[in-house]
């Protein structure tokens, strides 16, 4: 000490260690608020989704118990049926979204010059400024027996009859289904595609590797866990919302959604509950058959 | 492969953006297993000229004739051209053997020869033991050579290096110019490499192009593009040359007279046309200029000039000397070597000399 100050170090005070401020040590718990909220918000009312399910089913609400009766009514039903018939549904407006989206984000990511990429992908956003029930609900009048549609074919010589299956069918929550979610594959594939670097095409192209090889062997493999994100969420979407079959569908064109709907409108909520609960397990198990496949952490870290 | 024909041609070669013009007219030739280097400014054209012998872009109009024929319409993979990339272009997916192998996978051809022959290539370039490693895992200097690797195991004989080592730092950077040098030598294909650092082109070049402007502005071997540079532009891009300019006054069979800041200087005609009264551009190399004091033994007549001393930048190897001339105009001479003697203080009237033949003359 007294060897610094001899050097010219004289008259400065010693090294305090470092002390943070009230508002530096606060910080910290800002973090933990998100997890709180989830905690709150999310978690707890998923398990008692599972608890209620299996309360005794009351004239207007319910009471603790432990009762079956709403899974009874739900697996001995046409409800399961349904259920299962949606999941098949709901996977063909995955499908249908992916073969009309991503090839949208690929084309974006590939051929829009940078500056005007996200702006493009913006133009997909628009819809979205529209209420989903007037954007589904304005499809009737283009998809009914006298629509816009059949009128079209019928004026075109096309078709003989008017094409009923448009509407009020699966076919109709299907194309309701894709009007509303395709953009969110258009997103998420084009978040995808920020995987696949642009030299890859280039070094395709050297190697000789024509669109089919260089789409399975490069593009598909490295934008996969986008895929598979926008996928979850149109899949998702396809069996809880309860406003497009609503609108669009008809007898037996229903989704899990649309069964706890029903159910609380008959004032059975065990039941509502029950379906809540099997549809949650069920997109959990899928999720993890989902993560076990394609590792969904590598949409966190991307590759370089 | 016939020794006579040229690995590449390129006629007339020109290259439209909207309006901007990539390359202007270019006509080149590389003969067959030449390590041949296209150097040159940032955007002067050299990577696009590159990419259009590649294939990966059509050009406007002109040709370019691989192997004695016309290619201009075919695609990359048709062409007897390989690439390396200036980034790290590895599938990110793919582990060091699957990134080589693809190319031949692609080709179809059966399993076990796809790996023998990638094994064999990754030997090659010295990744013995790497091959199941993924691209993230391996350094810089390492996935360039997997792409060598890959570009190589197709067997095809030009081979096309994009700014290949720009990514890399400055010793790495050397020592990958050696060894791209002696794979050259090893497997004996024509490389075409586009730079624009000159140390590199001059450690694995046979002959240099230098593009600048869309244009070739001139080729050569190192050695003469460095001593003996044709164009006033070739002599401010590759070494470190003091360019001067001034009005010619005499002209006598092959000596021209050049009249720098009121001083008579005499240089090599070289066929040059050249007229009295003519403005001209000359060079000089700052390690033929010797800084001498003002009133110091007279240089031979014409290759001396007077000015003032400005400050000297020592480099390790070389200390540059920096003066003035009477116009302003800078002119540095450059000493190998330590020298404890003192320097000039700034501002000192100095003279700076040459022997005869060290000044060229440059005419637009």
């Amino acid at each position: 000490m007294t060897d610094a100050t001899d050097t010219g170090l004289g008259g400065l005070p010693p090294v305090e260690p470092f002390r943070p401020t009230l508002r530096e040590r606060m910080s910290g718990w800002a973090f933990y608020i998100p997890i709180v909220f989830m905690v709150l918000f999310f978690a707890l009312p998923m398990a008692l989704t599972v608890v209620f399910s299996v309360f005794e089913r009351t004239m207007f609400w319910m009471e603790p118990g432990f009762s079956l009766l709403a899974y009874e009514n739900f697996f001995f039903s046409a409800r399961l049926e349904n259920f299962l018939a949606s999941m098949g549904y709901s996977l063909i407006s995955v499908a249908v979204s992916f073969c009309l989206g991503f090839p949208i984000a690929v084309f974006v990511r590939k051929s829009v010059p940078q500056a005007a990429q996200h702006r493009v992908v913006l133009l997909f956003i628009l819809p979205f400024m529209v209420s989903e029930i007037i954007r589904i609900f304005a499809l009737r009048p283009v998809l009914q027996r006298n629509g816009l549609v059949n009128e079209t074919l019928l004026n075109l010589g096309l078709i003989d009859e008017p094409i009923t299956a448009l509407l009020y069918t699966h076919t109709g929550v299907i194309i309701g289904e894709v009007l509303s979610f395709m953009p969110f594959i258009v997103f998420s594939g084009f978040l995808a595609m920020e995987a696949v670097p642009k030299y890859i095409f280039e070094v395709c192209d050297d190697l000789g590797a024509g669109p089919v090889r260089r789409f399975v062997d490069v593009i598909l493999p490295l934008a996969a866990p986008g895929i598979f994100a926008g996928a979850v969420f149109i899949f998702v979407n396809g069996l809880g919302v309860a406003l497009i079959p609503n609108i669009m569908g008809g007898p037996g064109a229903v989704n899990a959604g649309l069964i706890a709907t029903q159910a609380i409108t008959a004032l059975d909520f065990p039941l509502a509950m029950a379906v809540s609960a099997i549809m949650m397990a069920t997109l959990m198990g899928l999720l993890y058959v989902g993560h076990k496949l394609f590792d969904l952490t590598k949409i966190l870290a991307p590759m370089n | 492969m016939n020794t006579t024909t040229p690995a590449v041609q390129v006629r007339q070669l020109c290259k439209n953006y909207g309006s901007v013009q990539a390359l202007k007219g270019v006509d080149l030739s590389i003969a067959a297993g030449e390590y041949f280097v296209l150097l040159g400014p940032s955007g002067g054209g050299k990577t696009t000229l590159l990419r259009t012998i590649g294939g990966f872009h059509k050009p406007s109009s002109g040709q370019v004739w691989l192997n004695g024929q016309e290619v201009s319409h075919l695609p990359p993979d048709k062409r007897p051209t390989s690439m390396v990339f200036q980034a790290y272009a590895l599938f990110p997916h793919m582990t060091v053997l699957g990134n080589v192998g693809y190319g031949l996978s692609l080709a179809k051809l059966p399993k076990a020869e796809v790996r023998d022959k990638s094994m064999a290539m990754l030997e090659m370039v010295g990744l013995s033991g790497y091959e199941n490693r993924r691209p993230h895992e391996l350094s810089g200097g390492q996935q360039q050579r997997v792409q060598l690797a890959r570009a190589l195991v197709l067997g095809r004989n030009i081979l096309l290096l994009d700014e290949p080592l720009a990514a890399l730092d400055a010793q790495l950077r050397k020592d990958m110019c050696l060894e791209l040098k002696h794979l050259q030598e090893k497997v004996g294909i024509t490389f075409i490499h586009v730079t624009h650092n000159q140390e590199e082109a001059m450690t694995v070049a046979d002959r240099i192009a230098l593009i600048a402007d869309g244009e070739l502005v001139e080729q050569g071997a190192a050695r003469d593009i460095y001593r003996t540079p044709q164009r006033r532009f070739t002599a401010s891009f590759v070494g470190e040359n003091n360019l001067l300019s001034g009005n010619v006054t005499a002209v006598e069979g092959d000596t021209v007279t050049v009249e720098v800041c009121g001083q008579p200087l005499a240089v090599d005609r070289r066929d040059l046309p050249v007229r009295a009264g003519e403005t001209v551009a000359l060079s000089i190399r700052s390690e033929l200029v010797e800084m001498v004091s003002a009133d110091g033994t007279a240089a031979a007549d014409g290759c001396s000039l007077s000015g003032t001393y400005a400050e000297s930048v020592y480099l390790g190897l070389t200390l540059s000397h920096r003066a003035a001339l009477a116009d302003g105009t800078e002119i540095v001479s450059r000493v190998v070597g330590e020298s404890d003697a003192p320097d000039p203080a700034p501002g000192t009237a100095i003279r700076v000399q040459w022997k005869p033949g060290a000044l060229r003359l440059h005419v637009n």
